[in-house]
């Protein structure tokens, strides 16, 4: 063999260098070695940790919202089944093209359009995006079946607030809607902020849905579900978490029913405006339950929808329902506040009984009475004659009350009011309350801070004060409790709610409003002679099923308005709707036994004998038929008598 | 005896005798376990790939045998026209292959996607063993004896790099370089050379030679704080897939990082990931010792071939699969950078194997004429 001189040099130096470079790459396989002992076994713990958050998740369960029951147990307010349609930009060809078919079946706005195309672009192509809810059976159906022309777009059934009885309970329920960044802000800790940003949640955004928002939503759930690298959920893993728990219910005072019946009633035509004239119903109820305080019936018309808000409400239809003047999104009955008119005579009469003015003193009305060089109108031209208390009431005599405001001190008119429930807010739970106004001298000090030469009060504002006109003003709500204290004598306070879950509210027992209550007879019997003896409401009549006490009341919207021609003050049925004056009646009955009192207010309706006395009649009337309560003394339903109010049901008396 | 044979005197049964059957085993478990874990990564499949993964080790066997059998001489002569026909497929590479996320590395052979870059990694091998060979030792450290092996392994490192595959342009320049080491380049042009090797990737990174995308892993692996969900998220996500295998690993098929798709290329480049947290610290160093002993196997081999080229030959191929390894190995657990280098004959593709069982048939043919020390040169080309 022949070896080359130099090979043997280089064969050495090769295999030195061989050892060399693997030793070096021992050495490397060592330190390879040692990085995952320190990655498999020192660190493994927080390694396995990193994984678990890695691939676990926790996700919130969004819990189902309690339910909203009337009276009776009818829901007012329940979780219905939700047809939607979701679209999950990966499975589609073209989102537009989806987008554009789908169209074909719901159609969308522009602004929900836009809002999909934006989630699109900032969600994970997998994450499902809203595109419509509360779609009908048949849109539903469509996208089912044509599926497969749509792909991405995904039909879902969910669970969404749904009011059955829509408008009819709208302002107690109020609504739900999706938590704003205002909302995430107020949020006290980061799981209710989890919470809120949930796709199906929703919370109370106004009425007793806020109010008792806590109790209603229920508690909420946890899940763990295992997802992937891109967050796409792979299953979920049982025994983690727990369920969401439902709301608890809340129960109303409310008879919807009745509510329906009262809203039906407001819109009805009297025949109270000439047939040329164009008119609108803007008018509130309210009914309660003098025993309990349970508001029974409170009523806004027109209402608005709170279906149309759980699904977030169109601009459109919020821009309409704000412009209104018929203002539906005013909750009237406790919102509203309206010179009281003649039905705050009442107070007067209670005030100058106290002041120790006999109700049989008798007063002359001539139809006009001069105080301080002014003349002071009564509504009857020709007067009343000569009139005892009573009959003051009976005929609604603004001179007679004229008379007791020069005998009477303002604040003592308004300390009485405000003991017959005028001028406080109940605390109802549905916002919005109005104070309303009751003025003395205090009142007027505090109106005219700023310039101290008006603060004084003036004798001759007694009077407009004493016959409810001036600067005096009461809701629906607080002139329902006034007719309520007036019927009982006790100090009702009113009430939404009867039962939270399963507690069930105890009515308060009523203390006896302060003073004495024997006055209230001259007061109730002149409200009896309203209705029952031909005073101002005759037509307003029960009889012969019940004696109903009431008053009217007309108050000004506007001062007198004259012909501009002859000068000549033109009367309600020469107006056109907008200046015609507001309509009042209170009244509670039976009067021998009072169970119900009410408070109806006609914006623009003229007068409270025709427009809202028949109004507060026919709603009367119902409350009375249902009370189960009336069976022995003031029963009505006698065999073979036809239904007075065709449409309303009794069959519900059963769940008393 | 068989062995006892002059080389030259062979026949193909002599020469299957001699296979080394240790090198065959261990490539044979190491890819089995690539077998293994490609199943699990197919999420319990044989399809897409662990079948096919089979059949190309099985076909890279029978190119293993095939080339291990054929004479050493005949290596020593296509030595250079292999290298330039490589050197030609590389080149060819910009101008029909295949752009893969952002990068051309392919070119289509009839149905196949071949990997030029990989070929050269041998081809440079085999290259430079025979110039070395043919080169008298006073000259390996003189200047003009350095410019030929320079220029070998330059062209290809280059080419490599303008793809951009900055990965296998280092393996391609490493590999060159451990030739040129163990040749016995003087220590002094070692360290020259390590400076200029630095210099050039400071210049390189300073003109913007280096891809945004490769220059973000780099700096993310110098500080992985800089961007963690960014250009480290590979290296992040596979650590805490590693780590969470713990000594004795999740279980075959049980390894939920890798399978719910926290990491990417899965069955390519971080394979080593769902196998070390699948099988744990036991199977990740099991798999670790199989490639070491693979590479003493190797190591003998050359310490015992005759031939310098040989010697050179298998040595370097040893070493160019060693730091596959390491580096694959490295950059899974954050040790190096992400440079996308496949774990040989574990991770799925086709020319990385043909490639290293390639190689190995050298190792193999050097193995079956280690005393053939007489191979006739004319010099150093």
């Amino acid at each position: 063999m022949r070896v080359e001189p130099f090979d043997t040099q280089r064969a050495m130096i090769f295999n030195r260098r061989a050892l060399i470079v693997a030793g070096g790459a021992f050495g490397l396989f060592g330190g390879v070695g040692a990085r995952l002992y320190h990655l498999q076994v020192r660190a493994h713990d927080d390694y396995a940790a990193l994984a678990d958050d890695n691939q676990f998740n926790q996700r919130v369960v969004v819990p189902l919202r309690g339910e909203i029951l009337d009276r009776y147990g009818h829901l007012v307010a329940t979780n219905a089944q939700d047809f939607r349609v979701v679209l999950i930009p990966e499975r589609t060809g073209s989102v537009a093209q989806s987008l554009a078919r789908l169209e074909q079946i719901v159609p969308l706005t522009e602004a929900q359009r836009a809002r999909v195309l934006r989630d699109v672009q900032r969600q994970t192509a997998f994450t499902p995006i809203q595109v419509a809810q509360g779609l009908t059976w048949d849109q539903f159906a469509a996208i089912n079946y044509r599926a497969d022309e749509l792909p991405g777009i995904q039909p879902e059934v969910g669970m969404a607030r749904s009011y059955p009885d829509a408008g009819a309970v709208a302002f107690v329920t109020g609504y739900v809607g999706s938590a704003t960044d205002r909302d995430l802000e107020a949020a006290p800790d980061e799981e209710t902020k989890l919470l809120y940003r949930q796709p199906g949640f929703k919370l109370g955004k106004a009425g007793l849905e806020h109010t008792f928002d806590d109790g209603l939503r229920g508690e909420q759930g946890s899940m763990t579900v295992q997802v992937n690298a891109h967050g796409r959920v792979i299953e979920e893993i049982a025994n983690k978490g727990h369920a969401p728990a439902q709301g608890e219910s809340l129960g109303l005072t409310i008879d919807t029913e009745l509510q329906r019946h009262t809203l039906e009633v407001l819109g009805r035509d009297y025949g109270e405006y000439p047939e040329d004239v164009e008119h609108h119903t803007s008018a509130s109820a309210v009914v309660i339950d003098a025993w309990t305080g349970d508001v029974v019936v409170m009523a806004s018309a027109p209402a608005y929808d709170p279906n149309d808000f759980t699904s977030g409400i169109p601009a459109s239809l919020w821009r309409d329902l704000n412009a209104s003047p018929l203002k539906p999104l005013l909750n009237k009955p406790v919102a509203g506040a309206y010179p009281p008119g003649s039905t705050f005579k009442t107070i007067t009469a209670i005030a100058a009984q106290e002041a120790g003015i006999a109700p049989s003193t008798r007063f002359h009305c001539s139809g006009v009475f001069n105080f301080a060089g002014n003349p002071f109108r009564c509504w009857k031209r020709g007067g009343h004659g000569s009139l005892a208390m009573e009959d003051s009431l009976k005929h609604s005599c603004d001179v007679y009350y004229f008379n007791l405001a020069t005998k009477l001190d303002i604040d003592h008119i308004a300390d009485v009011a405000r003991r017959y429930g005028l001028g406080q807010t109940y605390d109802l739970g549905i916002g919005a309350e109005a104070k309303g106004t009751i003025p003395d001298r205090a009142w007027k000090a505090a109106y005219y801070r700023s310039t101290p030469a008006n603060q004084k009060w003036f004798a001759g504002e007694t009077l407009s004060v004493a016959i409810g006109q001036g600067a005096v003003t009461a809701t629906p709500l607080q002139l329902a409790v006034m007719a309520a204290r007036l019927a009982t004598g006790n100090a009702v306070t009113p009430r939404l709610v009867r039962t939270e879950g399963e507690e069930v509210i105890a009515p308060p027992s009523f203390a006896r409003v302060s003073g004495d209550t024997d006055d209230l007879d001259v007061v109730r019997a002149g409200m009896n002679a309203v209705v029952n003896e031909w005073g101002t409401a005759a037509r307003s009549s029960l009889q012969p099923d019940w004696m109903m006490a009431g008053k009217t009341g007309t108050s000004q919207v506007r001062s007198l308005t004259r012909d501009p021609v002859t000068g000549r003050v033109l009367s309600n049925d020469e107006l056109p709707w907008s200046h015609r004056d507001h309509a009042l009646f209170v009244c509670f009955a039976p009067y021998d036994s009072p169970r119900y009192a009410a408070a109806v207010v006609v914006e623009h309706g003229g007068s409270g004998s025709k427009s809202a006395g028949p109004r507060a009649r026919d709603i009367m009337r119902a409350v009375l038929e249902k009370d189960p309560g009336n069976t022995d003394r003031h029963r009505l339903w006698r065999p073979g008598m036809k239904p007075l109010r065709p449409g309303l049901q009794t069959a519900s008396l059963g769940a008393f | 005896m068989a062995l006892a044979l002059p080389d030259r005197r062979l026949g193909i049964r002599g020469r299957l005798m001699r296979l080394n059957w240790l090198l065959i085993a261990l490539l044979t478990v190491i890819a089995s376990i690539g077998v293994v874990t490609l199943y699990s990564v197919a999420d319990g499949s044989w399809s897409p790939y662990a079948s096919r993964h089979v059949i190309r080790f099985c076909a890279a066997l029978v190119l293993l045998v095939g080339v291990g059998i054929t004479p050493l001489r005949f290596w020593l002569w296509i030595a250079y026209p292999a290298y330039f026909g490589a050197l030609a497929l590389l080149l060819l590479v910009p101008l029909i292959g295949e752009t893969n996320m952002g990068a051309e590395r392919w070119i289509a052979v009839g149905s196949f996607q071949l990997q030029p870059s990989e070929l050269m990694k041998v081809a440079l091998v085999l290259a430079l063993a025979r110039y070395y060979h043919g080169l008298e030792f006073k000259r390996v450290s003189h200047p003009f004896g350095l410019i030929p092996p320079l220029l070998m392994i330059g062209a290809p490192t280059g080419l490599v790099f303008l793809q951009p595959d900055l990965g296998t342009a280092i393996l391609v320049a490493l590999s060159g370089f451990s030739v040129m080491l163990l040749a016995g380049l003087s220590w002094r042009w070692v360290v020259v050379g390590a400076i200029a090797g630095f210099a050039a990737v400071v210049t390189a990174i300073q003109t913007g030679l280096i891809q945004a995308y490769q220059w973000g892993r780099i700096t993310a692996f110098l500080d992985p704080t800089v961007d963690p969900l960014g250009a480290n998220y590979h290296a992040n996500q596979s650590k805490i897939a590693i780590g969470s295998g713990g000594i004795d690993g999740k279980g075959f098929m049980e390894g939920t990082q890798s399978q719910l798709g926290f990491l990417p290329e899965m069955h390519t480049d971080f394979i080593f990931t769902i196998y070390g947290e699948e099988f744990g610290l036991i199977g990740a160093l099991g798999l670790l010792g199989l490639y070491f002993g693979t590479f003493l196997v190797a190591m003998n081999i050359a310490m015992r071939a005759k031939s310098h080229f040989g010697r050179l030959l298998t040595m370097g191929i040893a070493l160019t699969f060693v730091m596959y390894v390491l580096i694959n190995t490295g950059m899974v657990m954050g040790l190096a950078p992400v440079v996308g280098v496949p774990l040989p004959l574990v991770s799925y593709g086709g020319t990385v194997m043909i490639a290293m069982m390639g190689g190995f048939g050298l190792v193999m043919s050097t193995w079956i004429y280690r005393n053939q020390d007489t191979l006739r040169t004319q010099g150093a080309f």
